[in-house]
C-alpha cells in the first residue's frame, strides 16, 4: 500500500475523494511548474467545449496576439453548459473544481495573463466561491454567472457577456483569440479542457486521452442520466446499454443521429466518428429507446434550437423556424403537405456557412441525420402510423417562458 | 463665355448630385431594412447604395471645383472646406460647405469600414440624415434659378422621397423586436403559419 503522496497517474477526472482543496492536494499534489506549450503539444489535447479545436494551437495564437499587441491576455474557463442534454461541465465543477482552477492558473501563468474568469451557471457559483477562498493563486479568478441559453457558451457571446454587453455571438473576425474580453487577446477554454491540463501537467498520460460523457438512456423503462470519464477509442456499445435502443444521438443537440447497430461499433474518437458523419461535440451520448418516435423527439429539439437563435443573421432567423415547423408536421402520423420534405432539404442546404456562429450549420446537420436515420419512420407516418408508444419525452428541452 | 459654361456646369452637377444623394439615402434605408428591389438580390441593393453614393461624391467634386474656378462668384478654396467664410452668400454657401465636410467624413469612414470599430462607422454614417437636409437647403438658398417649373418639382420630389424613406426606416426600426425576442417570435409565427397552411412572412434581423 503506497501512501498518497505522489499524484496518481491513472486518476480520472471524477474519482477524487471530494471537491475540497484538502482532498485535492492529497490526491493530486501541488501544481508543478511546467512548460505548458510543449506539454500540450505533446499531449495533443483537443478542446472539450464542442468544436474539438487543438488546445496547443489556441494557446500559441493567444500568446502571439498578446506579444504583438503588447497587452496582457485574459483567460476564461468556460463552464456555461447551454446544451440541455449535457451535464458534464456542471458535474466536473461540483466534483473537481480545483482541477479547473489549477488549469486556469497554469494557462494564466504560461500566458502572463492578469485576469482570469470562470463562467458557469449561477447556481454553482456560491460553492465555487467558497472553494476559491481556499486557494492562493497569483491571478485571482473572477466568477461570472452565465444566463441559461444555448448560445451563451459560444466564445464571442461569452466574452461580450463578461464585458457587460448582450450575450450575442459576433463574426469570426477578429477572432476572440486576438480581441476578446475588454478588447484584449482572450483564451477561452472549456472547464474539462482545463481540468485535463491540470492532470497532464502532473504527468498523467491518460488525462488527454479520455473524455467526459453525459450518458442518457433508459434501463428497463427507467430514465438513466450520468456523467462518466471514458477513454477515447472506447466503442459506443461499451459506454451505453443499447439492447433496447433504436438510435444514438452522438455529440448532443449540435450532433448527429446514428442507428444503434452502427453506433455500437463506433469508437469514440474524432477519426473513427468522422466517417459516420458524427463528432464528439459536447460529449453527449443519448440512446433513444425503441418506444419513442425519433422524428417527434428531434422536432421538439429543433424547435428549441430555432428559438435559441440569436436572431442576428437572416438565414438563421428565417431558416430554422421554417425547418422546425416543417419537422413538427413531419413528426405527426399524417400525410404531410406535398413537397414539404423537399423544402426541408432545400432550406437545409441554404443555411451552412451563412451565420456569424455555427448554430445554423449544426442544427441543419442534426436535421439531415434525422431524415436519414428515421427514414422508415417518415414512411410509417405517411401511412398514418407512428412507433412512439411512450408519452414521456426522452430528450430534455427547457420550457420557454411565454 | 467660360463663365456661362462654368455656371451651367456648376448648376447641373449640383442638382444631379442632390438627386443622387437622395437616391443614396433611399437606397440606404432599403439596405437598413433588408428590403428588396424587384429584380435585384439584396447584396446588389447594397452595391447600388455604395456606387450611387460614390457617384454623387464625384459630381460634388466638379460642383465645388467649378464654384472655385468661376471668377463671377467669390468662393475660394478655403471656403469649400471651412463653412461661412465665402464672399458670396456666405450662409447659403456655408451650408453646402458643411454638407461637403460631412460627406467627406461619411465617405472616408465607409471606405475604411473594415478597419474601424463598427460603432464609429455607424455613428458617422448616421450623420447622413443631417447631411442631406444641409445639401437640400443649400440648393434652394444658394441656387439662383429656382423660380418655378420642372426644377422646383424635382427638388420637392427629392425632399418627399428622402422624408418618406427616413420615416419608413424609423418605423421599421421601431417595429423590429430586440434580438433576444426575435427568434422565439419567429418560431411561434412560423409554426402557426405552417399548421394553417398560410404563407410565412420574412423576419427582419435588424
Amino acid at each position: 500500500m503506497t501512501a498518497m503522496t505522489a499524484p496518481s497517474l491513472t486518476r480520472g477526472l471524477l474519482d477524487g475523494p471530494g471537491p475540497s482543496f484538502g482532498d485535492h492536494v492529497v490526491v493530486d499534489g501541488p501544481l508543478p511548474v511546467v512548460d505548458l506549450h510543449t506539454l500540450v503539444q505533446e499531449a495533443a489535447l483537443m478542446g472539450r467545449g464542442g468544436a474539438g479545436f487543438p488546445t496547443a494551437t489556441k494557446l500559441r495564437s493567444v500568446a502571439a496576439a498578446a506579444a504583438s499587441t503588447r497587452r496582457a491576455p485574459v483567460v476564461v474557463a468556460n463552464g456555461s453548459e447551454g446544451e440541455p442534454a449535457a451535464a458534464k461541465d456542471a458535474t466536473l465543477l461540483l466534483l473537481a473544481p480545483h482541477l479547473v482552477f489549477d488549469g486556469l492558473a497554469l494557462v494564466a501563468g504560461s500566458l502572463g495573463a492578469t485576469t482570469a474568469y470562470l463562467a458557469a451557471d449561477p447556481a454553482l457559483l456560491p460553492a465555487l466561491s467558497a472553494h476559491l477562498a481556499d486557494r492562493s493563486d497569483p491571478v485571482g479568478v473572477r466568477l461570472h454567472p452565465v444566463a441559461y441559453a444555448f448560445l451563451s457558451g459560444e466564445e464571442s457571446a461569452l466574452c461580450a457577456a463578461i464585458d457587460g454587453k448582450p450575450a450575442l455571438p459576433r463574426t469570426k473576425f477578429p477572432p476572440v483569440r486576438e480581441r476578446g474580453v475588454g478588447g484584449r487577446p482572450t483564451l477561452v477554454l472549456n472547464v474539462e479542457t482545463l481540468a485535463r491540463l491540470a492532470l497532464v501537467a502532473r504527468g498523467s498520460t491518460l488525462a488527454a486521452a479520455s473524455m467526459l460523457v453525459t450518458r442518457r438512456m433508459e434501463i428497463g423503462g427507467t430514465p438513466w442520466v450520468d456523467v462518466v470519464d471514458v477513454p477515447l477509442g472506447t466503442p459506443v456499445g461499451d459506454v451505453l446499454r443499447l439492447d433496447d435502443a433504436q438510435a444514438v444521438l452522438i455529440g448532443g443537440y449540435a450532433g448527429t443521429w446514428v442507428e444503434a447497430a452502427e453506433a455500437a461499433q463506433l469508437r469514440l474518437d474524432r477519426d473513427s466518428l468522422a466517417p459516420a458523419g458524427a463528432a464528439l461535440g459536447a460529449g453527449v451520448l443519448a440512446a433513444l429507446p425503441a418506444d419513442r418516435c425519433g422524428l417527434a423527439e428531434t422536432a421538439r429539439v429543433v424547435g428549441h434550437l430555432a428559438g435559441e437563435s440569436a436572431g442576428q443573421c437572416g438565414p438563421c432567423l428565417n431558416g430554422l423556424p421554417r425547418i422546425a415547423a416543417a419537422l413538427e408536421l413531419l413528426a405527426r402520423p399524417l400525410t404531410p403537405p406535398s413537397g414539404l420534405l423537399r423544402d426541408v432539404k432545400r432550406w437545409s442546404g441554404l443555411l451552412p456557412g451563412r451565420g456569424a456562429c455555427s448554430h445554423p450549420d449544426a442544427t441543419v446537420r442534426l436535421v439531415a441525420s434525422t431524415l436519414r436515420v428515421f427514414s422508415d419512420e417518415l414512411a410509417r407516418h405517411r401511412a398514418g402510423r407512428c412507433r412512439g408508444r411512450s408519452a414521456r419525452p426522452f430528450l430534455p428541452v427547457p420550457g420557454r417562458p411565454q | 463665355m467660360t463663365g456661362v459654361v462654368l455656371w451651367y456646369l456648376n448648376r447641373a452637377t449640383g442638382i444631379t448630385s442632390l438627386v443622387l444623394m437622395t437616391l443614396t439615402v433611399v437606397l440606404g434605408t432599403v439596405v437598413r431594412r433588408h428590403g428588396r428591389i424587384p429584380g435585384l438580390p439584396r447584396f446588389a441593393v447594397q452595391g447600388l447604395h455604395r456606387n450611387v453614393g460614390l457617384l454623387s461624391a464625384l459630381l460634388l467634386v466638379t460642383h465645388v471645383g467649378t464654384a472655385i474656378v468661376d471668377s463671377y462668384v467669390d468662393i475660394g478654396v478655403s471656403s469649400s472646406f471651412v463653412p461661412f467664410v465665402a464672399g458670396y452668400r456666405p450662409f447659403a454657401v456655408g451650408l453646402g460647405t458643411l454638407a461637403v465636410d460631412l460627406l467627406l467624413l461619411v465617405l472616408v469612414t465607409s471606405l475604411l469600414r473594415n478597419h474601424l470599430p463598427l460603432r464609429l462607422w455607424k455613428a458617422v454614417h448616421l450623420t447622413s440624415y443631417l447631411l442631406w437636409p444641409l445639401a437640400f437647403v443649400h440648393g434652394i438658398t444658394a441656387g439662383t434659378d429656382l423660380g418655378g417649373g420642372w426644377l422646383l418639382v424635382l427638388v420637392i420630389g427629392c425632399a418627399a422621397a428622402a422624408t418618406w424613406a427616413s420615416l419608413a426606416a424609423l418605423a421599421a426600426r421601431r417595429n423590429t423586436p430586440p434580438s433576444a425576442e426575435r427568434a422565439a417570435a419567429a418560431v411561434t409565427v412560423t409554426s402557426d403559419a405552417f399548421s394553417t397552411g398560410t404563407p410565412v412572412r420574412v423576419f427582419r434581423n435588424g
